[in-house]
């Protein structure tokens, strides 16, 4: 017989029995849907990571600091600077310094949030980060503008209103525990725009000040404590980062942050748990083929006289098998189907509920609340659904092989007979 | 006439729990081409054993057939289907015709194994129904169908593949009488017309009287052959 008339022949044997026929598809949708659902929501979960995380670390930046990220204890020279500055693959480079126990306030000398500050050439770390060095007020000043200031956006604000500064005023500057402390005032020449990122690059609650002002404040030291280089390829970070730690006599010295060694590693995390999760979906997906395997095995015994028919007409024992076989393959074939559009639906469904329904608790410290803002979308990978279309389709030959055998292999005398 | 179908010394038991019924103890016949032969005996005799046997549907623990010289039991499982396709049709007490499609569909049913193309398949099981006089009941199912029409279908899928023996295993147990021998006479009347070899099963001693040999058969061996004494 023609494999289009086997395929309809089987077609017409499941109609004819459609809530039995429709009751083991549904056991393939669920498993489909659950794969496929869980598959597109897992990859758009995990695409919601790794935009959060690039938002959080510039994935193209190394970050390079004395000691270890614990101990960040020692500095680096100019020299060893202007050596990572020509490392291969580093497309851009600067350093920054830290000012230990340095207290900023107003001109009413209240506290200014700054926590950090930092000496920097800040022309350079704009065009490094122009994203987050956009000032919302003021100008970015000149590196030769000694006498300025930058704030972070939450230095200069109390809460959302009460502000501290504004640019033009005058801060205060404080280095060190008096009496021996140092004390500069310098004005305001811009204030930054709200970073929004629990990483490393939220400059909020920094204040820079050009390097040459800090080298004068550290008595003429050159005390570089941050190196950022940006790679010129992100995918070659991991490479970049070993030429860093060629150039330096101890590479022990130093520590690299590599973002995206940090990124692939969450990635791989993030890959365990969708392995997971889709060996959970796919377990339906088993309890449905045993459901095709129990369902299929009871019409091979109804329909023994049948098949002894078949037989006895001239039918070979391979085309009582594909006969079976087909209906098998038919329900996975539909199943695979409604279940990929279910699957999607699911997806959306679950989205929304994450999206809408549940949210995070708000963070204080940090981030702001559309950041903290959960939106998986769901995402339809074309290979996952034709893997989920083809598994289903696997299992269901799987399972229905074996009550398909059993009728190929009935002896059609016997059959014949069976009542 | 040439030998269509030759049985030597064939010997078939069945187990039944521990004990081995014998069915068929020692069958040796021939059978020329184009004779209408009747296999008759009382229930249990091993008359439909026996054309199982020839049917290819089972095979003998002892013995050989031959059909058209080739000596069947020595074909595999997918040879012996294609015999039965082609060169074989069975017509059963029960007419065993599947319930689920119509009548057309059921006669179509071996042309489709062959894998003929579907419109050429239904034509032909069109031309072999209205041979049968069924014209009017194609489109029916088995089950809205009379009884002896429902045996002229299943005579119509015997012969749609034109095979050159056809057996029928009590052909008429399930009809009425003058049903039954409608359809004996129908079968007579196909033997003649198109020369093709019956051979018929039944505990009916008048159908089995319309043969042109009876093979009276009891306990599993032939008691004797015997040539139709009257020309129908």
């Amino acid at each position: 017989m023609k494999a289009g008339r086997i395929l309809a022949t089987a077609w017409e044997n499941l109609t004819q029995r459609k809530l039995r026929a429709s009751l083991t598809t549904l056991g393939v949708v669920i498993g489909i849907t659950a794969i496929i659902g869980l598959a597109s929501l897992g990859e758009g979960f995990r695409l919601e990571i790794r935009e959060r995380m690039q938002q959080g670390f510039e994935l193209d930046i190394l970050i390079v600091i004395p000691g270890s990220f614990t101990t960040g204890l020692g500095e680096f020279t100019p020299d060893e600077i202007s050596r990572v500055r020509s490392v291969a693959g580093a497309a851009f480079t600067t350093a920054l310094m830290t000012l230990p126990k340095a207290r900023l306030s107003n001109e009413d000398s209240e506290p200014v949030n700054a926590l950090t500050v930092a000496g920097v050439n800040i022309s350079e770390l704009a065009q490094m980060l122009p994203e987050r060095l956009t000032p919302i007020e003021g100008v970015m000043p000149s590196p030769e503008e000694n006498d300025t200031v930058v704030l972070g956006y939450k230095a200069c604000f109390l809460n959302g209103t009460t502000r501290l500064v504004n640019v033009g005023e005058n801060v205060t500057m404080q280095i060190g525990t008096p009496p021996l402390s140092i004390n500069r005032t310098r004005r305001v020449a811009a204030i930054l725009g709200k970073s929004g990122t629990s990483g490393i690059t939220n400059f909020d609650y920094w204040a820079f000040i050009p390097t040459n002002m800090t080298i004068d404040v550290m008595q003429g030291e050159e005390a570089y404590n941050i190196i950022l280089v940006k790679v010129s390829d992100v995918e070659q970070s991991e490479q970049v980062a070993q030429n860093i730690e060629a150039v330096f006599e101890n590479p022990y010295f130093i520590s690299i942050l590599v973002p995206l060694a940090f990124m692939r590693q969450v990635d791989r995390i993030l890959n365990i748990v969708q392995i997971f999760l889709m060996a959970v979906a796919s377990i339906s997906l088993l309890v449905a083929g045993i459901g095709i395997m129990n369902i299929m095995s009871v019409s091979v015994m109804e329909r023994t006289r049948e098949i002894g028919i078949l037989k006895a007409i001239g039918a070979k024992s391979r085309m009582v098998l594909a006969m079976f076989l087909s209906e098998a393959v038919l329900i996975g074939i539909l199943g695979g189907l409604i279940g990929t559009l279910t699957g999607y639906g699911l997806s959306f469904a679950l989205s929304y509920v994450l999206s809408n329904f549940i949210q995070p608790q708000q963070s204080v410290t940090f981030g702001t609340s559309d950041t903290e803002r959960m939106s998986i979308d769901p995402v339809f990978s074309f290979e996952w659904t034709i893997i989920a279309f083809i598994f289903s389709i696997i299992v269901c030959i799987i399972f229905g092989l074996y009550p398909a055998r059993k009728a190929s292999k009935l002896n059609p005398v016997d059959a014949l007979r069976y009542e | 006439m040439e030998t269509v179908l030759k049985i030597q010394s064939i010997k078939k038991a069945y187990r039944i729990g521990k004990i081995l019924v014998p069915a068929l103890r020692d069958i040796t016949f021939e059978v020329s081409e184009g004779e209408f032969l009747t296999i008759f005996g009382p229930s249990g005799s091993g008359k439909s054993t026996l054309l199982h046997l020839i049917g290819c549907l089972d095979r003998p623990d002892a013995g050989e057939i031959l059909i058209e010289g080739v000596n069947v039991l020595r074909l595999s499982d997918d040879r012996l289907a294609e015999l039965r396709l082609n060169k074989i049709g069975f017509v059963f007490q029960f007419f065993n015709l599947l319930p689920k499609i119509s009548a057309l569909r059921n006669v179509e049913l071996p042309l489709a194994i062959t894998g003929m193309p579907e419109k050429e398949s239904i034509e032909r099981a069109k031309e072999m129904l209205a041979l049968m006089g069924l014209e009017t009941r194609m489109h029916h199912r088995p089950s809205e169908i009379s009884g002896g029409e429902q045996q002229r279908v299943a005579m119509a899928r015997a012969l749609i593949n034109n095979p050159k023996i056809v057996l029928a295993d009590e052909p008429t147990g399930n009809l009425d009488t003058k049903t039954g021998w409608e359809i004996v006479q129908l079968m007579k009347k196909l033997n003649r017309e198109k020369k093709q070899t019956f051979i018929v099963v039944t505990h009916d001693p008048h159908i089995a009287e319309t043969a042109d040999r009876i093979v009276y058969l009891k306990d599993g061996l032939i008691e004797t052959i015997k040539e139709a004494t009257r020309s129908n």
